[in-house]
């Protein structure tokens, strides 16, 4: 608060004053006060004036100062109410109280939202959990089919699938600590989860895997490793080329391991490329070939951050793309 | 005959899961009941339990335990949970193996053979495949016929073995394909026509250039 803005707020009270010390001075004057006596009184009421006006000025800054640097070294600031002193006065006290209530019903609606968020979570993992049921119900009785309609109907299936995995893993990425282990495990095993599960989508396509090198052993965890994997390779086999290939690759770089994944596919422009881990963004090869979802790559970041794996994408137009993805060193882990 | 303990509450998947094993040779068995498992299992004695986590009434952790007292069967669990941290309290309960669903059947089946071979109990998993002349060593890795021997990579020995296990019937390509898929090599159509014509070029160095037939728009037949 400046003491222009203070003036300016008090600009009615000050007039009134002084329109009423004018009035008082003519009638003084009228009345037959000696003009030596009325300049005395007028100069004493001009200090006084001044003293309390500038006393008020100078209170309201420091509390108002005193206030604002408590909000501002709180972490939650709609703890404010809580933290604030004693009030001034019956006004500050009535004041407070009004700030509280909106901020009890604030804190309210906000719990209600979380609570209402997390029993959505927790539906859409039970569902996931219960479709699951009926999907390997359904794997089991393609078995007895022809073989072209066995593998058609297993494609679609695994399809199903790979969207209900993404939803729970959308669900899960909300609060991942959750459902979060840490262990050491094998590259290998994580590449052979993630093939193994969209099996069916890539030798649909025709897509030929090599893997080199990935005996290494990473600490993360299995499950979120192998979907991010899993999002990569659909990936690759949804944007392929002609005589499709990819290869896994894994060396160490340091005390970090770097898994290198390339495809010959038909590549990303370079002006899409920074915004492919946007939420729901999907891009023109997206839209050419059609059932991208813009969420395979956001979730990737998403746990790829949790993981504390580093995330990188280059793509040639044309020519393909690789994505390699960095895992930490077990010592340089933040979580446990 | 190995006999398999089915203990799951969908119908469906526990009808067609005992089909499975059926036709695979195993001998099957639903729990339709599900009151005292542990005395069913103590009575039939199986050489394997597949366990459901979701069970109705007592879930599959608490009946692990009790199962493992009744009989000493290996316990494989069948799930849909996949949390990481379940995973890790099945196993420690005494759980020889874990499988998501929804699991595909050539894991499932890989696994209860694993499972089955580490109890002892299992099939004797033999080495030697003998069809039409041949005799494959799937260790070493080589075939032979009469005196002659000749070394197979590791494709040409899985898509040997692919068609030898089916000696007599037609094996289409895309079944060659998924076999091979089974076993970590994750080749497609053209490799698969390389590796084929390799194949064949060995079985002529060991006197069989015609013993894998192609039967065109079919697939292949030993």
């Amino acid at each position: 608060m400046t003491l222009r803005e203070f003036l300016s707020d008090r600009l009615g009270r000050i007039a009134l004053w002084m329109i009423c010390a004018g009035l008082a001075a003519v009638f003084l004057c009228a009345t037959g006060t000696q003009p030596g006596i009325l300049a005395i009184l007028l100069i004493v009421f001009l200090m006084v004036f001044l003293t309390v006006n500038l006393f008020d000025f100078f209170q309201q800054r420091a509390r108002l100062l005193e206030l604002k640097s408590i909000l501002d070294g709180l972490d939650r600031k709609y703890l404010f109410t809580e933290c604030v002193p004693q009030p001034k006065g019956l006004y500050e006290r009535r004041l407070f109280d009004l700030v509280r209530r909106a901020g009890r019903a604030m804190n309210g609606a906000v719990s209600d939202a979380r609570a209402s968020q997390r029993e959505y979570r927790e539906y859409v993992e039970r569902w996931v959990h219960e479709i699951k049921a009926p999907i390997t119900a359904s794997r089991l009785i393609c078995r007895e089919l022809d073989g072209d309609i066995r593998r058609k109907l297993t494609a679609e299936l695994s399809q199903i699938e790979a969207h209900v995995e993404r939803a729970l893993f959308y669900a899960r990425a909300e609060n991942p600590e959750q459902d979060c282990l840490f262990r050491q495990i094998e590259l290998g095993k994580i590449a052979a989860q993630a093939i193994e599960n969209h099996r069916s989508l890539l030798i649909q396509n025709g897509i030929r895997v090599e893997t080199e090198n990935m005996n290494c052993a990473v600490y993360t965890d299995e499950k979120w490793a192998v979907f991010i994997l899993g999002q990569l390779l659909q990936n690759a086999a949804r944007y392929r080329g002609p005589e499709p290939v990819i290869t896994l690759s894994a060396r160490p770089l340091g005390r970090q391991t770097r898994l290198t994944v390339h495809d010959n596919g038909i590549g990303i422009p370079a002006h899409e490329l920074p915004r492919v881990f946007e939420r729901g963004f999907t891009g023109s090869n997206g839209r050419i070939r059609g059932g991208s979802t813009g969420m395979g790559l956001y979730l990737c970041r998403k746990l790829a951050v949790f993981l504390e794996l580093e995330l990188h994408m280059v793509s040639q137009e044309g020519a393909g793309t690789t994505v390699t993805l960095t895992f930490p060193a077990k010592e340089n882990l933040t979580k446990p | 005959m190995l006999k398999i303990m089915i203990i799951e509450d969908d119908p469906a998947i526990r009808e067609e899961l005992t089909l499975l094993l059926k036709n695979e040779g195993y001998t099957p068995l639903a729990i339709t009941e599900f009151t005292d498992i542990p005395g069913q299992a103590a009575r039939e004695r199986p050489d394997l339990i597949l366990l459901d986590i979701g069970l109705p009434g007592r879930d599959g952790f608490s009946l692990c335990g009790a199962l493992r007292k009744a009989a000493p069967s290996p316990v494989i669990f069948v799930t849909s949970r996949d949390a990481g941290a379940d995973e890790v309290r099945a196993l420690s309960l005494g759980g020889d193996d874990y499988i998501t669903k929804p699991y595909s059947v050539p894991v499932l089946l890989a696994r209860i053979k694993a499972v089955l071979r580490r109890g002892g109990g299992g099939s004797e998993q033999t080495d030697l495949l003998e069809a039409g002349g041949l005799r494959l060593s799937l260790t070493k890795g080589v075939v032979s016929s009469g005196e002659k021997a000749v070394e197979l990579s590791r494709n040409e020995l899985q898509i040997l073995a692919g068609l030898m296990v089916h000696t007599g019937q037609i094996v289409s390509r895309a079944d060659l394909i998924d076999a091979l898929w089974d076993n970590q090599i994750y080749i497609d159509d053209n490799t698969l026509s390389v590796n084929m014509t390799r194949l064949r070029g060995k079985l002529a160095e060991i006197g069989l250039p015609d013993a894998i037939r192609t039967r065109r728009g079919m697939g292949y037949q030993l």
